[in-house]
């Protein structure tokens, strides 16, 4: 349970011929002559994995709704489907679920058939921590963090996500990434350059 | 010779040495950059030029086009001499060491060394000591606590290391019997023996007290990043804060160990078999050999140099001056107390 | 464990004037103020209740005697811990002779309730600025403060911004400190004695944060020394109270940034004890829980061997370190879609299950890093110089530990033998089988040795949850399923998750150190106090002592070997 730590002291011979410096540089010599890891950002990029916390977005209507949960929210809130947009059904879980009070604004707006439809949806992303505990609250799996990164900008006005860009990034989303796999990452040849000396070797994607 | 072809003579070694030693140490600091970032496993500058090889000039034009600042406080005059005083002696060093063989060229005969004297080594060496005033004039000059400190502990480790190094080189002066650089070379070669066989120690010292003057690690306590933030440049911007590195670390360390080379591995010469004689795969140069074999010699020591910059940790200040006190200078004297009984041996 | 009955009889037999009650999760003696320095004294030196965990007060905004306080103390024999309570209405006696740690614990009271310490050689204010006149943590005290200085600069609307509503900064803002209260604050800090005193900070490469630390220097030798925190503190105490508790866990990984996930376990832990539900949490959690941690205890320890390396000149370290905390970044970032602020544990398991291909990915990795370490450690263990810089420098004693309060590798490099994860075991820590390595001399070559060797015991533990996690199958629950979710309402996002009233402490085995929480909860849906006792804040008060009569050069060495975060330190 218990393991004592020490370490011996160096003895005549490796003091005078310095061979904990050699033995230090051998190894340094030998890190120089081996391939290196980095890779050459903006030149080479890696794709960050499904489930990376980035940006938000609202995934839209597409059959591909998780059911009977929508169709029973949609009933409960009286909200009406409209395909490909916005899959929100103003239940403000999400406001809720969310650390920061102030963050959401959500707002929804009737409709001539008595039913009504999300139409303010304003996320103030300079507050937020990225938790993900609003993506886990939302029943109608609407809300969901995408893989956007790169979010450097002159204005504090594209910090603020509205209903259409976040329509427009689920969207794009749906098209892109929603088929892979829940692997840990994608890329596996981008990422060869650090793994290589692991010797890893995954199993090929198989598409669901 | 003519006046007018000796005048010549002098202004094509001062310009060649010149422009060689400022050239040569700008580009050594992307050989640095390079050979540190490979130790590291990652590329290094790749992205100004193939490879980063116009890395230097980049960096040149950006120091140069800084702001030039003042610290309201500081000394003026003292604050600009200290960049003249740390520059001017480290470039005179290469005023007596000898690149080669005497070579005809023209009908001449040209000994590739700007001045013979017959002191050559001390005026090396007290070259290496104006070095101190630099450093003390930057600090003091600066009026920043971290400047001074720093200043006051590189002050202390040249100062203990000038008297090291100093009775380093007895040694092989001893055996040479002159204090000319070129006779030193010329004796290693009549004696057909690298003096570095003869004394192992005395050339491991002359190793660490090359490391203490130039300030490289493991004695580079007074730019202790994680203490002082670069010690006594401090408070200097643009290029007069590139050139202090720039003097201390490369073209110091190319002049000490051109020196090295001269006492220790024979200068010019190609390779020994000690007491045989030597051995030259350049041979079909003729006389012009010799200027290779000098600029791999040195080469192998800058990148012997920087190997161990990057791999070991650094002293602190007060176990390096007990190291030099205690250690070095005691084993300097042993290697003088034993070269005295070889050097009657050897003949020349 | 807490305090058995035995021990509270005997002192209630030794001390006739205490009071004393076993709860369910704490054991308490209650004391008048008047009388609490001799019956510390003697819990401590006749009981062996020597280890000072923490001290704080809670503002129960009662009629009389307003504060309550409490000290919560450690038997390392017997492994027992003690609540002390006490209450007053604005003074308590100081206890800073038994306990140097209880100095740096009344500052911060001090700081944050105003209550004067009786007997307390220099009480200044812990974190906020000398001339600051607010108590922030009394419960009158608003949560955003009092805003009374206009900054319109935050509002400019350059490009076209006009940002409507909650999306917008509001135009006043409160107190800023001016450069007169720093430099009041620092010349109240240390009274010079010596040549010359520097600043060393708060804005340093080699502080390893924004520290401020003032050396009286005579020449080279540091004649005293003191320390103004304060830099990073966001108020995460008083934000506690406004938070339900599955959603503070978001601000748990921001205290100590680089080990973010045991910071979560340590949180999501204590609510489980105060909740009952520890043997809710299914195993698969709880495994995949420990090897999240333990990997981030790897990641924590390779930081600080780059920077420690990188203090003291041995560049390389600090980039093959590194390249090794690029790999596990890599694998947490598949797992859980962050590399930085983790927040994936939830009260009751865990968010997620593992991806595919990730203990394929982990196994590679624990296959290879034994060899890299053991290559780094050719370059530094045996290295003179390395050995001359650390040994001998900076010796803790046995009693200093106890005396300082100190925890995690440091208490472990001078041979006390105190971890968590074995004393009081947490999630599936009691499953697996690791040694725990103990230092001899407790000089800083020693802490050194303890840390990497915590490393390989880390890939053992790590080695042992994959054996394990490979034999589950999918399908198994990561997260607990409440029986009766009117009353207990376990989600993924902890909405309506009611904490019934109650106080726990609980810790956590960071590696910084211990990581606690002190919950007093009234029932409801947000705690009523939180009291975080950060790990690096109680190694960091051993520093001024430390560093008398000792060159400037080995400030960095120290300091990088206590490991402070100041982000903990600050809270």
């Amino acid at each position: 349970m218990i393991k004592k730590v020490f370490e011996k002291p160096l003895n005549f011979l490796e003091t005078i011929f310095f061979l904990d410096f050699i033995k230090g540089m051998s190894v340094t010599i030998k890190q120089a002559f081996t391939k290196t890891i980095t890779t050459h950002y903006p030149y080479e990029k890696l794709t960050a994995p499904k489930r990376f916390r980035g940006f938000f977005g609202h995934k839209t209507v597409n059959g591909l709704e998780p059911q009977p949960a929508f169709d029973e929210w949609a009933e409960r809130m009286k909200v009406e489907p409209q395909p490909s947009k916005s899959r929100c059904v103003v239940c403000y879980l999400c406001k809720k679920a969310c650390p920061v009070p102030d963050l959401f604004e959500i707002d929804g707006k009737k409709l001539e058939n008595g039913k009504k439809v999300v139409s303010v949806f304003n996320m103030n992303l300079m507050l937020c921590t990225f938790c993900g505990l609003c993506v886990d609250a939302c029943p109608v799996d609407c809300l969901f963090q995408s893989d956007i990164q790169e979010t450097a900008s002159f204005s504090r006005k594209d910090a603020i996500l509205n209903l259409e860009k976040l329509e427009l990034i689920g969207k794009v989303w749906q098209d892109r990434r929603e088929q892979e796999p829940d692997r840990i990452w994608i890329d596996d040849e981008a990422r060869e350059k650090l793994w290589r000396e692991n010797k890893l070797n995954l199993r090929k994607v198989d598409n669901a | 010779m003519s006046i007018i072809a000796l005048g010549i003579i002098i202004a094509v070694k001062v310009v060649v040495i010149l422009v060689i030693i400022l050239g040569i140490g700008a580009y050594l600091t992307l050989v640095e950059r390079k050979v540190a970032a490979h130790i590291q496993r990652r590329p290094g500058p790749m992205v100004v030029g193939w490879h980063g090889l116009l890395q230097p000039l980049a960096d040149g034009i950006k120091l140069l086009t800084k702001e030039d600042i003042l610290p309201s406080s500081a000394n003026p005059i003292l604050y600009n001499l200290a960049i003249v005083m740390a520059l001017v002696p480290a470039t005179l060093v290469f005023a007596v060491v000898p690149f080669g063989p005497e070579v005809h060229v023209f009908g001449y005969d040209i000994k590739p060394i700007l001045t013979d004297v017959n002191i050559g080594i001390i005026l090396a060496f007290a070259f290496g000591s104006l070095a101190v005033y630099g450093v003390a004039l930057s600090g003091w000059a600066s009026n920043s606590k971290y400047a001074l400190i720093g200043a006051l502990r590189k002050a202390g480790i040249i100062i203990s290391y000038e008297v090291v190094i100093t009775f380093a080189a007895l040694g092989p002066i001893m055996l040479a019997k002159s204090l000319s650089t070129y006779d030193i070379v010329m004796a290693q070669i009549h004696q057909k023996v690298w003096y570095i066989f003869l004394q192992p120690i005395s050339f491991v010292v002359f190793v660490f007290a090359l490391l203490a003057e130039t300030g490289r690690v493991p004695f580079d306590i007074q730019e202790a990043e994680a203490e002082l933030v670069t010690g006594f440049t401090v408070e200097y911007g643009g290029m007069k804060f590139g050139l202090f590195p720039l003097v201390e670390w490369y073209v110091e360390v190319l002049s000490l160990s051109s020196i090295l080379a001269v006492l220790y591995l024979g200068g010019w010469s190609p390779l020994n078999i000690p007491f045989i004689g030597f051995v030259d795969p350049f041979f079909f140069l003729g006389a012009w050999s010799g200027f290779i074999w000098f600029i791999i010699k040195v080469s192998i020591l800058f990148l012997l140099v920087l190997w161990l910059h990057w791999t070991l940790p650094r002293y602190r200040i007060d176990q390096i001056t007990t190291v030099a006190w205690k250690v070095m200078l005691p084993l300097a004297l042993f290697n003088i107390l034993i070269s005295a009984f070889i050097a009657p041996l050897l003949r020349g | 464990m807490q305090a058995t009955e035995k021990t509270l009889n005997e002192i209630k037999a030794k001390i006739p004037y205490v009071d004393v009650k076993k709860e369910k999760l704490t054991s308490v003696v209650y004391v008048q103020k008047e009388l609490l320095f001799n019956v510390l004294k003697a819990i401590k030196e006749d009981f062996g209740f020597k280890l000072f965990i923490d001290h704080s007060v809670v503002d129960t905004l009662e009629a009389d005697n307003r504060f309550e306080a409490f000290y919560i103390l450690y038997n390392v024999d017997t492994k027992e811990r003690i609540l002390v309570k006490t209450k007053t209405e604005h003074a308590l006696p100081s206890v800073e002779k038994l306990w140097f740690a209880a100095k740096w614990a009344e500052r911060e009271c001090y700081d944050m309730f105003g209550i004067n310490y009786e007997g307390h050689e220099h009480l200044v204010r812990a974190f906020m600025w000398d001339t600051y006149s607010h108590y922030p943590l009394r419960k009158d005290f608003p949560l955003g403060g009092y805003e009374t200085v206009e900054l319109p600069s935050l509002n400019e609307s350059t490009f076209g911004d006009n940002l409507s509503g909650t999306m917008n900064y509001k135009r006043t803002h409160t107190y800023v400190p001016t450069l007169k209260d720093l430099e009041y604050t620092e010349r109240n800090r240390i009274k010079k004695k010596a040549q010359v005193v520097l600043n060393w900070g708060p804005l340093h490469p080699g502080t390893h944060g924004t520290m401020w630390f003032l050396f009286d220097l005579e020449g080279e030798r540091i004649v005293q020394t003191d320390v103004i925190l304060g830099q990073l503190h966001r108020g995460v105490e008083k934000l506690a109270e406004h938070e339900p508790y599955q959603q503070f866990l978001v601000y748990t990984d921001r205290m100590d940034y680089i080990s973010g996930l045991c910071s979560n376990q340590a949180w999501t832990v204590t609510v489980e004890r105060l909740l009952g539900i520890e043997d809710m949490v299914p195993l698969k959690a709880k495994y995949i829980r420990t090897m999240m941690s333990e990997l981030q205890r790897i990641n924590s320890h390779l930081l600080w061997l780059g920077t420690y390396a990188l203090d003291l000149g041995a560049l390389t370290i600090f980039l093959y370190a590194f390249k090794e905390r690029e790999k596990i970044m890599d694998i947490i970032e598949g797992i859980t879609g962050a590399r930085l602020t983790i927040s994936y544990t939830r009260i009751g398991g865990v968010r997620m299950d593992l991806p595919q291909g990730a203990l394929d990915v982990i196994e590679s990795f624990v296959k290879f890093f034994p060899k890299e370490l053991k290559d780094w450690e050719k370059i530094l263990s045996r290295n003179r110089i390395w050995v001359k810089r650390n040994k001998e420098v900076g010796v803790l004693t046995k009693e200093d530990i106890y005396f300082y309060g100190l925890t995690g590798a440091v208490a472990r490099g001078s041979g006390v033998f105190y971890d968590i994860r074995k004393l009081e075991p947490y999630d599936a820590y009691s499953m697996v089988d690791f040694d725990v390595p103990l230092g001899e001399n407790g000089d800083c070559y020693d802490r050194y040795l303890v840390r990497v060797e915590e490393m390989r015991q880390s890939i053992r533990i790590i080695e042992q949850c994959l054996q394990k996690l490979k034999t589950m199958s999918p399908n198994e629950p990561f997260m607990a399923e409440s029986g009766d979710p009117k009353k207990l309402k376990l989600t993924l996002d902890g909405i309506g998750l009611k904490v019934p009233a109650g106080e726990v402490y609980s810790s956590g085995e960071n590696p910084r150190g211990e990581l606690g929480f002190y919950i007093n909860s009234k029932g409801g849906l947000k705690p009523y106090r939180v009291k975080i006792r950060p790990g690096s804040f109680y190694n960091l008060c051993v520093y001024p002592h430390l560093m008398e009569n000792r060159y400037i050069a080995d400030a960095v060495t120290v300091l990088a070997s206590l490991d402070p975060v100041v982000g903990e330190v600050d809270r």
